[in-house]
């Protein structure tokens, strides 16, 4: 079993290779990346076989190598392999594949196509190893990885100025939940002793009281900032200015993930606290909620994908929140599969119609027809609609919520999941219907729309194993509830409704952009529909923003209480979300770059700029420092 | 008897080493200087060996008089226009001095409150050899991270120093 | 005949030190303050060098520090050197007064 050690080292081998290279050397051979990572998935496929029949918490195979010694206390990079990991590098490997032969297609205009890969295969081997971890400390060493890798794509295209803001407010953003994290580890690490996961579960039961719930809330904030969970979400919608293949990785399926993967982890923690898992349970279903409505106004067809990630990263809290881990774990699974087809499919539309805004779009259906189909089943996924993966691991999550009698949280997810289908419906009826906008509409390369075939499968199929992958946790599975799966189904039908009546009939699809386009003759009859489709707009997403509205209120309040962004966010409606990132965290981190200006203001006195008078500083401190040590030890 | 370090020849080289700092110190040329330094340099290999530390001694007369001082030199004439640019002004700190005796002295009271601990010098120092088989096994990784900090300085040396080609 | 013993090489050093750092300070040609820094240097490796061979013989980890120490001032002043360089070439001059282009 020694192989599994080998799945995250063939990607880090692979970037190990690619990195010294030159470019146009490294663009040649790009497929490195592709074979190790493909590598990783047969050694993967053979791992969860090696697993498969166990049916029990147990780990089948371990390994540990000692890599430091402090203060007589061994540190190891230890390998794990018990079945969440297997379903996780299972999961990994598969997206990661399917994202790098996707990324031939999507990339190969690009001149650092090769730089791409070696990132991409990096990440991809952090990811595995954060996976296969035995302990905190390996975990927590692959999640800064992840986190560089992370800053390294969406900053890919670092000669325009959004990406390379987006990478820097994601890097700062997730750094305050790491700090969160690095306390949370050393506060463990001074309780027990130790880092393995066993060490530290073993005693979870006899810590002093208190220090659960501190260790438990601090490593939730750990995973707020990666998994995007409010009020560190801001980072995720921007960090869509990276390549598209890239986001479907590492900003829908994986590194998002891994904030989950952690709290699922770090369980037992969680339940000796108690407390910390309603927390848990409140932030996600805040998360699930604002996300969504979020979600419901954008026209940016990639940020409506993360606005949707980050609500569907909330139902998953949610439901580890709720005492159901497994259901958690299981939405993590499907969403993994279906939110990546959704992004490879957003790519092909981008590279359709040459732009990510939704208004400029319309009647794609037609011209991308492999697209539809795959784009399809992974909308129905996301609303819930069965049998689409979707509406299993959805199913199961209002299960655990209803079992555990959250009746209150019980009707926020489901109201988050009606707006889910809700602005699905919009999504779909904006880009797929409607009348066609835009010259030359191509379908993808054959490279592109394979992977999405392959996930859009996956997603159609997987719901099924829904009570085997319970009893492959070692928990007893079982069918849907017909009470919740007909709630659950009814809602999200609901939402779909009514987001045809807003954005499927004909009569409301056209807007401002193709009005001034198509003017002459027809133009009254135009801006007769132009008025219904603004109507419409007004009447239909004015419930929705007044939600939206005392949301953000809520969050100005509990983020910022000086920062009064809501009031702007009267002025437009679809801008609102924009303007609160602004106003609520932007404002905050400019507060403290401006208390960082004022001391430095102060401190520039001494900085006359002269390299002697430097020197003379730094020399005559070292001498006092002498003068200090030799004063004490007198 | 324990071996003991020769006194006569300490006080030679002690005050070649600080004969040829003061001499940098005060000269006003600065190839002198560098001559100067080159000379201090020789006496600290020379103290070395009564240290019986063959290998440093070899190593330091190699770096420092050898490879540092032929260096300095090539800068010195680089980025002299003139001859006579070599020779400058003296220069006297007031700063400098303060720091220096404040420095100096506290050490040395440091130095003679504490005397010395070990009066005599132990017997038998192990050889060259020894030295060898401890770097490339108890230090074998710090060695090995010094190889690469020598690398990266040699890589960023000729990156700076190359001529700008913008 | 003298002996002399741990305390005599540490004076010795303390002497070297203290001329390098006034040198440090004193001298404004950024060579003959690299020259200085060396000298500094230097003193405190003959501290490690003394003290290794009158207290720990056989261990010689004084030595191996020396060692280490070296590799780092030489990657220092071969760094030091080239920045200099770099910073005639700009301004053709390497007098640390003029330097003065550090204030943001």
């Amino acid at each position: 079993m020694a192989y599994v050690a080998l799945i995250p080292l063939l990607p880090a081998i692979a970037f190990a290779v690619l990195t010294p290279l030159s470019r146009q050397m490294r663009n040649r051979v790009r497929w490195i990346g592709l074979v190790s990572v493909g590598g990783a998935l047969a050694l993967s496929l053979a791992a969860f076989a090696a697993v498969w029949p166990g049916g029990s918490e147990e780990a089948t195979y371990r390994a540990s190598l000692p890599i430091a010694q402090v203060g007589g206390v061994d540190l190891n990079l230890g390998i794990l392999l018990d079945p969440v990991a297997a379903i996780m590098l299972l999961v990994v490997t598969v997206v990661g594949t399917c994202v790098q032969v996707y990324s031939l297609g999507y990339m190969h205009r690009d001149e650092r196509v090769g730089w791409y890969f070696a990132v991409l295969s990096l990440f991809t081997a952090a990811m595995l190893a954060l996976v296969l971890a035995d302990n905190f400390l390996m975990l927590y060493m692959a999640w800064e990885v992840m986190g560089l890798c992370s800053y390294l794509l969406i900053g890919f295209w670092h000669e325009q100025e959004a990406p390379r803001k987006a990478s820097q407010k994601a890097f700062l953003t997730t750094r305050v939940g790491d700090v969160g994290f690095a306390i949370g580890l050393a506060l463990m690490y001074a309780t027990v002793g130790s880092f393995e996961y066993d060490a530290v579960f073993a005693g979870v039961g006899q810590w002093a009281p208190g220090v659960a719930t501190a260790v438990a809330l601090l490593l939730l904030i750990g995973a707020m900032g990666k998994s995007a969970q409010v009020p560190l979400h801001v980072w995720l919608p921007d960090a869509m200015a990276g390549p598209t293949p890239a986001s479907a990785l590492i900003h829908a399926a994986t590194m998002v993930a891994a904030g989950v993967y952690l709290v699922a982890r770090a369980l037992p923690i969680f339940e000796a606290s108690g407390i910390a898992l309603t927390i848990t349970m409140i932030v996600g279903v805040t998360t699930a909620l604002v996300g969504g409505v979020i979600a419901a106004v954008q026209h940016d067809i990639k940020k409506v994908l993360a606005y949707s990630t980050i609500s569907q990263l909330g139902f998953m809290f949610v439901a580890i929140g709720a005492g159901g881990a497994i259901a958690g774990m299981f939405h993590l699974v499907t969403h993994a599969f279906f939110k990546s087809l959704l992004f490879l499919g957003a790519g092909v539309i981008i590279h359709a119609a040459h732009t990510q805004d939704m208004r400029e779009m319309g009647g794609l259906s037609k011209h991308l027809p492999w697209t539809t189909w795959t784009f399809g089943a992974g909308a129905l996924a996301l609303a819930g609609i069965a049998p689409f993966s979707g509406f299993w691991s959805k199913d199961e999550i209002l299960y655990a919520l209803y079992k555990g009698e959250h009746y209150v949280v019980l009707a926020l997810a489901a109201a988050a999941a009606f707006v889910t289908a809700f602005y699905v419906a919009r999504l779909w009826f904006r880009v797929f219907t409607g009348p066609v906008q835009t010259d030359h509409l191509k379908e993808g390369h054959a490279e592109m729309i394979g992977p999405m075939v392959l996930l859009a499968g996956i997603t159609a199929t997987l719901g099924f194993s829904a009570p085997f992958f319970s009893e492959f946790l070692g928990h007893a599975g079982h069918w849907p509830d017909p009470l919740i799966a007909g709630g659950s189904t009814a809602v999200a039908l609901g939402g779909l409704a009514l987001g045809y009546w807003a954005y499927g009939r004909r009569t409301v699809v056209l807007n401002t952009r193709s009005l001034k386009e198509r003017a002459g003759y027809a133009y009254d009859a135009l801006a007769k529909k132009l008025y219904f489709d603004l109507t419409y707009e007004y009447f239909l997403i004015k419930p929705f923003m007044s939600v939206t509205e005392s949301l953000y209120r809520f969050d100005v309040k509990a983020v910022d209480g000086v920062v009064n962004g809501a009031a702007k966010a009267w002025n437009g409606l679809t801008a609102v979300s924009a303007r609160f990132d602004l106003a609520v965290v932007d404002g905050a981190v400019n507060g403290l770059a401006g208390s960082a200006r004022a001391a430095g203001r102060t401190l520039r006195k001494i900085q006359v700029g002269r390299v002697q008078t430097y020197q003379r500083y730094i020399l005559g401190a070292v001498v006092l420092l002498m003068v200090w040590i030799v004063v004490k030890g007198a | 008897m324990a071996e003991t370090v020769n006194g006569i020849a300490f006080a030679i080289l002690a005050g070649a080493a600080i004969l040829g700092a003061v001499g940098m110190l005060t000269t006003r040329n600065v190839i002198h200087a560098a001559f100067w330094l080159l000379e201090s340099m020789i006496a600290v290999g020379g103290l070395y060996l009564l240290l019986q530390a063959e290998y440093l001694a070899v190593v330091h007369v190699l770096v420092y008089a050898g490879a540092v001082s032929v260096l300095m030199l090539f800068v010195i004439m680089l980025t002299l226009r003139r001859r006579e640019d070599s020779v400058r002004p003296v220069e006297v700190s007031v700063a400098g001095a303060v720091m220096a005796f404040v420095f100096g002295g506290v050490v040395f009271a440091a130095i003679a409150a504490y005397g010395d601990r070990v009066a005599e010098m132990p017997e038998t120092a192990p050889d060259t050899a020894a030295l060898g088989e401890l770097l490339f096994t108890r230090w074998a990784l710090p060695f090995e991270v010094a190889s690469l900090v020598l690398l990266i300085a040699l890589v960023a040396a000729v990156w700076w120093s190359r001529e700008d080609k913008r | 005949m003298m002996q002399v013993g741990p305390s005599a090489f540490m004076a010795l050093a303390a002497v070297l030190f203290s001329l390098g750092l006034y040198g440090a300070v004193a001298r404004k040609s950024a060579v003959m303050v690299l020259m200085s820094l060396e000298l500094m240097a230097v003193a405190v490796s003959l501290n490690m060098v003394a003290l290794s061979r009158f207290v720990t013989p056989t261990e010689m980890t004084g030595q191996v520090f020396t060692i280490f120490t070296m590799v780092v001032s030489a990657a220092e002043i071969g760094l030091g050197l080239a920045l200099v360089l770099a910073i005639y070439r700009q301004t053709r001059s390497i007098e640390l007064t003029r330097m003065d282009t550090l204030k943001g």
